[in-house]
């Protein structure tokens, strides 16, 4: 059920191994736009996941993994987060966005 | 009355019963396929080369049937920080509050030493490379338990591949119904694990509402653990049921006893959404750790992940020493109607006998 310890050590090797390219950008567009976030992810060492929400305003600042690609936006200015969240900026995968005004 | 149970969900997937098991045990798994329904296997915690070694083994036992397997695509991250810097990050206020429940409780230490200098979280390279295996095997579905799928719509589909999603908003599902998932999971606050906090009986029929005319598939998921759960589902609008604890505590189950035996004794009320485990709202059975953090003298749960590494110790000792009293696992709000370890086939027959049972009991008003 909660393996934390062999899942730790897993998660670097399979992160080192990977072939995965990333790059970065900036998206004019989405530069100061209001926006929430669906977020959540994996609870390392577990087979649970937890969601979160978040809102903000988008930097424009992006990076992108693998071929596909996916796009990840950078958000900051944050005013809603999950209780206890001590960091200043989330990303957010694209299609877990979504803009005020949509 | 034509079969009920024969939904589209059934036509898109070439199955016998609209009833989707999500588990985490392949024996499970191969169980429900090879009984007439599907099984979605949870894979988020392997490594690459485990799941193409679980997808062949599940490819062996089925006969060509269709199977899914489900990830959990991240859908935000924090700036990365390492184990060192995490556990710094920890207040003495709650390593003092741990202590006291660890010895308290006379929780037993875990058999091995934690092995916690190798942090990596789960972070979107590894879980990019966990997809590269289900596209090398092409498997026929792939479920994203949380995250949106839509970034990998276009690579799956040239393979062949169902993409499924699993929303806990309907706002979640009219995003991934435009991005072209082909079944989406419109999952409530009844559900085990994460969840929305929205109702299975308000979130279905929302969701069935932004799909019409579209052709996707729904399943309901949360709290579904009957029959009656299923039928009710179908009249929702939906075309099938996603189910996760139904299955915990079957025969085939890997799930020990002592945690069978305990889900077969709970109820819904003794499942607690609370973020005191992982520092993530989730449901999970009631155990002295939920007990003891709801407590007034408590202090604030941190956040993920610091909250996981408080919680470590007192999960991994009580599950290594079998510990009933102490154990706690994922459970929805239908958990009462977990009440036998009986085998999988007989669950699945089960339902399908009370869901006919009820379409029945329709049908015969209308003779009247």
């Amino acid at each position: 059920m909660y393996l934390i310890d062999f899942q730790m050590t897993m998660t670097t090797k399979a992160s080192e191994g990977s072939s995965q390219a990333v790059s970065a950008g900036f998206n004019p567009q989405y530069a100061g736009k209001r926006a929430e976030c669906d977020g959540g992810a994996h609870i390392a060492g577990t087979k649970y996941a937890g969601r979160q929400f978040f809102a903000g305003t988008l930097t424009g600042n992006y990076r992108d993994y693998g071929d596909y690609p996916w796009r990840w936006y950078l958000m900051t200015k944050l005013t809603q987060m999950p209780r206890g969240y001590v960091h200043e900026t989330v990303w957010c995968d694209e299609g877990s966005l979504l803009l005020e005004d949509e | 009355m034509s079969d009920p149970l024969h939904t589209q969900l059934c036509e898109k997937l070439g199955i016998e019963y609209p009833i989707v098991a999500f588990t985490h045990c392949k024996d499970v798994a191969v169980a429900v396929i090879n009984a007439g329904g599907f099984a979605v296997l949870g894979e988020a915690m392997h490594a690459p080369d485990e799941i193409a070694a679980d997808i062949n083994w599940i490819r062996d036992r089925v006969n060509g049937k269709p199977f899914g397997i489900d990830l959990v695509l991240p859908a935000s991250t924090p700036e990365e920080k390492t184990l060192e810097e995490l556990m710094a990050m920890i207040p003495q206020e709650q390593r003092d509050y741990t202590d006291m429940i660890l010895k308290k409780y006379d929780v037993p230490k875990p058999k091995e030493e934690l092995e916690i200098a190798s942090w990596g979280g789960l972070d979107q390279k590894r879980a990019l490379d966990q997809l590269e295996v289900l596209f090398d095997e092409q498997v026929p579905v792939i479920a994203s338990g949380l995250g949106s799928p839509a970034f990998m719509l276009k690579r799956a589909h040239q393979l062949g591949i169902q993409v499924w999603g699993l929303v806990g908003k309907p706002r979640q599902a009219i995003k991934q119904i435009e991005a072209g998932t082909d079944v989406i999971i419109a999952q409530g606050f009844d559900a085990a694990g994460h969840t929305g906090n929205i109702g299975t009986f308000s979130i279905v029929p929302q969701v069935v509402d932004a799909a019409r005319g579209t052709g996707i598939p729904i399943l309901a998921a949360g709290g579904v653990t009957t029959g009656r759960h299923l039928a009710a589902a179908l009249a929702l609008g939906a075309d099938g049921v996603w189910t996760g604890s139904l299955w915990l505590a079957s025969r085939e189950s890997d799930v020990n006893l002592p945690m069978k035996e305990k889900l077969i004794e709970s109820s819904a009320t003794d499942t607690e959404y609370s973020d005191c485990i992982s520092g993530y709202t989730m449901r999970t059975t009631r155990c002295p750790w939920h007990v003891e953090w709801a407590s007034p003298e408590a202090p604030d749960v941190l956040k993920p992940p610091l909250q996981m590494l408080l919680s470590n110790e007192y999960i991994t000792g009580a599950n290594d020493y079998r510990r009933k009293d102490l154990m706690t696992e994922a459970a929805g709000q239908g958990i009462d109607y977990v009440t036998e370890m009986k085998p999988v086939r007989q669950i699945l027959s089960d339902m399908v006998e009370q869901t006919l049972d009820v379409f029945d009991r329709f049908s015969d008003d209308d003779d009247d």
